[in-house]
């Protein structure tokens, strides 16, 4: 077993070689600055309190000819108790492949969920919603081998399959060479002129978690006192299972598809893990959703509102806890020009059933952040 | 028996060698779809944009997806106005012939001169391109190298009808010099007039009948109007005595018609692409009806 950030080191290297054979393209840079300020610490991960520095990340892309193309994303977090970096994308992606064929291999965003595989500084709030930070940790990448075929259909209909090691989803027992497998499919079209739409469903298998074995996430939760035990950026899943099922919806819509000057878009994700642990019955899983609203009014200004909820199962031994939290986020913004953005955010928790202190993180907090991205980024996806 | 019989005439049919497929075209602006149908009228055409959007500002839609993974040959303007949206679509409709650089992804201003190009893009100047300004269809005779450029294309992605690409674009050629030259006499009388306008969408048209931009509603390329900015256009469009406020059909009227009230000076929403719903449904038709509304307002006053 490759210790990880040798492992990430893999595509890299093959970077380089492929680099001194083919003409090279120059590569594309970009920096992304996330800066914020959180009156208070809110429950199950997201920004801490304070100034600081979410998700600012410095990226490289280069293309080899017609064979390929290289990402490379560095990310640095800073808040007032710690500063924390990661390299969240070092892949390698086909280009050339026929019918269709993508095939990715080293570390990137799996394309699970509808957020999962998008840029957190493209999201309409400051933090992903509840589901995302329990089950995948905001957002989850790995080390892999992803294959995605885009169908020559009339409708969009895409279909993903990814092998990964596992090590980024959190610290389990089981260590297998292929940790989680993931399958995803996603189908998407036009209503009319003004209206488009986004559909798919999602699995992810955690192999790391046999009968037996059993998630570090599940326990320490007695004693941490829920969200001060996880710092902002909590890479792993708290809250695991065998099984994660997820389905996300969205529709846009937009005058005429103009949506340059106005644009609704509605959006909604549902997630149940199961097969928590060896004394987990068919009653005993975890569930999740969202719903949100984005409305763009005018050009540089955006609002929108969104509430989720996680129903959790906390485990005590060989039985189960119930504990449920709410959570609803408004937010306004305004963007100056393309490459900025300044939020200001409102999020209100609430605690429907607590055990053991669980959510005694749950609060209310007021987020001011402020996004400006340098370089050539990323075009956003729907 | 009968079951048989079908099962026979299917498996036939299977073994029949495939009909000829039409090519599959896939136009980021309508434009383009409206010309290469001129060239090749029997090909599938499908236009990612029309009018009324604002080709700036698109959606990587899913059904955008969909239609670029299907296409042969994709034709856009290039100089970077796609490049909000066109880089997503490309990344994610996995169809290598579309990639840049490939026979099957034409940009009409890699080929066809565009003008305002800079060396290097000043800090703050807004969304302005080194490329120099995108919006070359609406001047007619690079429109029709673009034309030239579109069937060299199209005889290099479908090589067995290249004589009759070749031969098409020469017919629309003969026939679009003909109407350049009865469009330049009917815009005689334009020559020298003045207009206000917001973005440099017709630039081009602006150079090619003579008529001075005095004015642009955009405090900088790209940035809607402010009310400040609007406020200090007054004087100026007062004492300039344009013919009109120039906007396009994709973008709200509100600015053009406070400064129009302000000022006096009428309002004048043009196509900056064709629309087949209104009527406008060739390049030939969209210059014929340009003309008219500009000279419509020149003999209102």
């Amino acid at each position: 077993m490759v210790s990880s950030p040798v492992r990430w080191l893999l595509p890299l290297t093959l970077l380089t070689s492929l680099q001194a054979q083919a003409e090279l393209q120059t590569p594309e840079i970009s920096l992304t600055i996330d800066a914020y300020h959180k009156s208070d610490n809110t429950a199950l991960g997201g920004r801490l309190e304070g100034w600081g520095l979410s998700h600012t990340e410095l990226g490289v892309r280069q293309q080899f000819g017609n064979v390929a193309t290289g990402k490379f994303t560095a990310v640095a977090e800073a808040n007032e108790e710690e500063t924390d970096f990661s390299i969240e994308e070092a892949y390698l992606q086909s280009l050339s492949l026929p019918a269709g064929l993508t095939l990715r291999g080293g570390r990137f965003l799996s394309d699970l969920g509808y957020l999962n595989g998008q840029h957190p500084h493209a999201d309409s709030f400051s933090e992903r919603p509840l589901l995302y930070r329990a089950f995948l940790g905001g957002h989850y990448y790995d080390d892999g081998l992803g294959l995605s075929m885009v169908m020559p259909t009339d409708l969009y209909w895409r279909i993903s399959a990814e092998a990964f090691d596992g090590g980024e989803l959190g610290e389990f027992e089981g260590n297998p060479t292929v940790g989680t497998w993931a399958l995803s499919t996603s189908l998407g079209g036009d209503l009319s002129e003004s209206q488009s739409w986004q559909a798919g469903v999602s699995y992810l298998r955690n192999r790391m978690l046999e009968s037996g074995a059993e998630a570090h996430g599940h326990h320490h939760d007695h004693h941490d006192h829920g969200a001060d035990g996880h710092h902002g950026h909590s890479h792993g899943a708290e809250y695991a299972g065998e099984h994660l099922y997820m389905a996300d919806l969205v529709w846009k819509w937009a005058p005429r598809g103009n949506n340059r000057n106005q644009q609704l878009t509605l959006s909604a994700e549902y997630a149940r893990v199961t097969d928590l642990n060896e004394y987990a019955g068919s009653d005993d899983y975890h569930e999740g959703w969202y719903g949100s609203a984005v409305y763009r009014f005018a050009p540089r200004w955006s609002a929108g509102v969104r509430h989720g909820r996680v129903d959790l199962k906390l485990g005590h031994g060989d039985h189960f806890h119930d504990g449920a939290l709410k959570e609803t986020t408004a937010m306004l913004a305004w963007n100056p020009t393309h490459t900025q953005t300044l939020r200001l955010q409102y999020t209100h928790q609430d605690v429907v059933e607590d055990w053991h202190d669980t959510f005694a993180g749950a609060d209310n907090a007021v987020t001011l952040q402020y996004i400006i991205s340098f370089g050539a980024h990323d075009a956003h996806a729907f | 028996m009968r079951t048989r019989s079908k099962l026979c005439a299917w498996v036939l049919l299977g073994c029949l060698p495939l009909p000829v497929q039409a090519l599959s075209l896939f136009a980021c602006e309508p434009e383009w779809a409206a010309l290469a149908r001129e060239l090749a009228p029997e090909a599938r055409m499908t236009s990612a944009t029309h009018a009324y959007q604002d080709p700036h500002y698109i959606e990587a839609r899913p059904s955008l997806i969909a239609r670029l993974r299907r296409a042969d040959l994709a034709i856009c303007s290039g100089a970077a106005l796609e490049a909000g949206w066109l880089p997503a679509l490309q990344q994610r409709a996995a169809n290598p012939g579309v990639h840049n650089g490939q026979p099957g992804m034409l940009f009409i201003a890699s080929v066809v001169e565009t003008i305002d190009q800079l060396d290097e893009v000043p800090f703050g100047a807004g969304d302005v391109h080194p490329e120099g300004n995108p919006h070359l269809q609406l001047d007619p005779e690079r429109l029709r190298q673009a034309g030239a450029a579109v069937s060299q294309r199209l005889a290099q992605v479908d090589p067995d009808q290249a004589a009759e690409y070749r031969a098409r674009y020469l017919r629309w050629s003969l026939a679009w010099q003909q109407r350049l030259a009865d469009w330049q006499a009917r815009a005689e009388p334009l020559r020298g007039q003045r207009i206000v306008v917001q973005h440099s969408t017709f630039d081009y048209l602006w150079r090619w009948l003579g008529i001075e931009v005095i004015a642009d509603l955009e405090p900088r390329p790209g940035v809607p109007p402010t009310p400040g900015h609007l406020n200090t256009l007054v004087g100026q469009v007062e004492s300039g005595k344009p013919l009109a406020i120039v906007h396009s059909w994709y973008q709200a009227p509100d600015s053009a018609q406070w400064l129009a009230r302000r000022t006096g000076v009428p309002v004048l929403a043009l196509p900056s692409t064709i629309a087949p719903d209104r009527g406008i449904g060739t390049p030939a038709q969209l210059f014929d009806h340009l003309l008219d509304q500009l000279l419509e307002q020149q003999n209102a006053r």
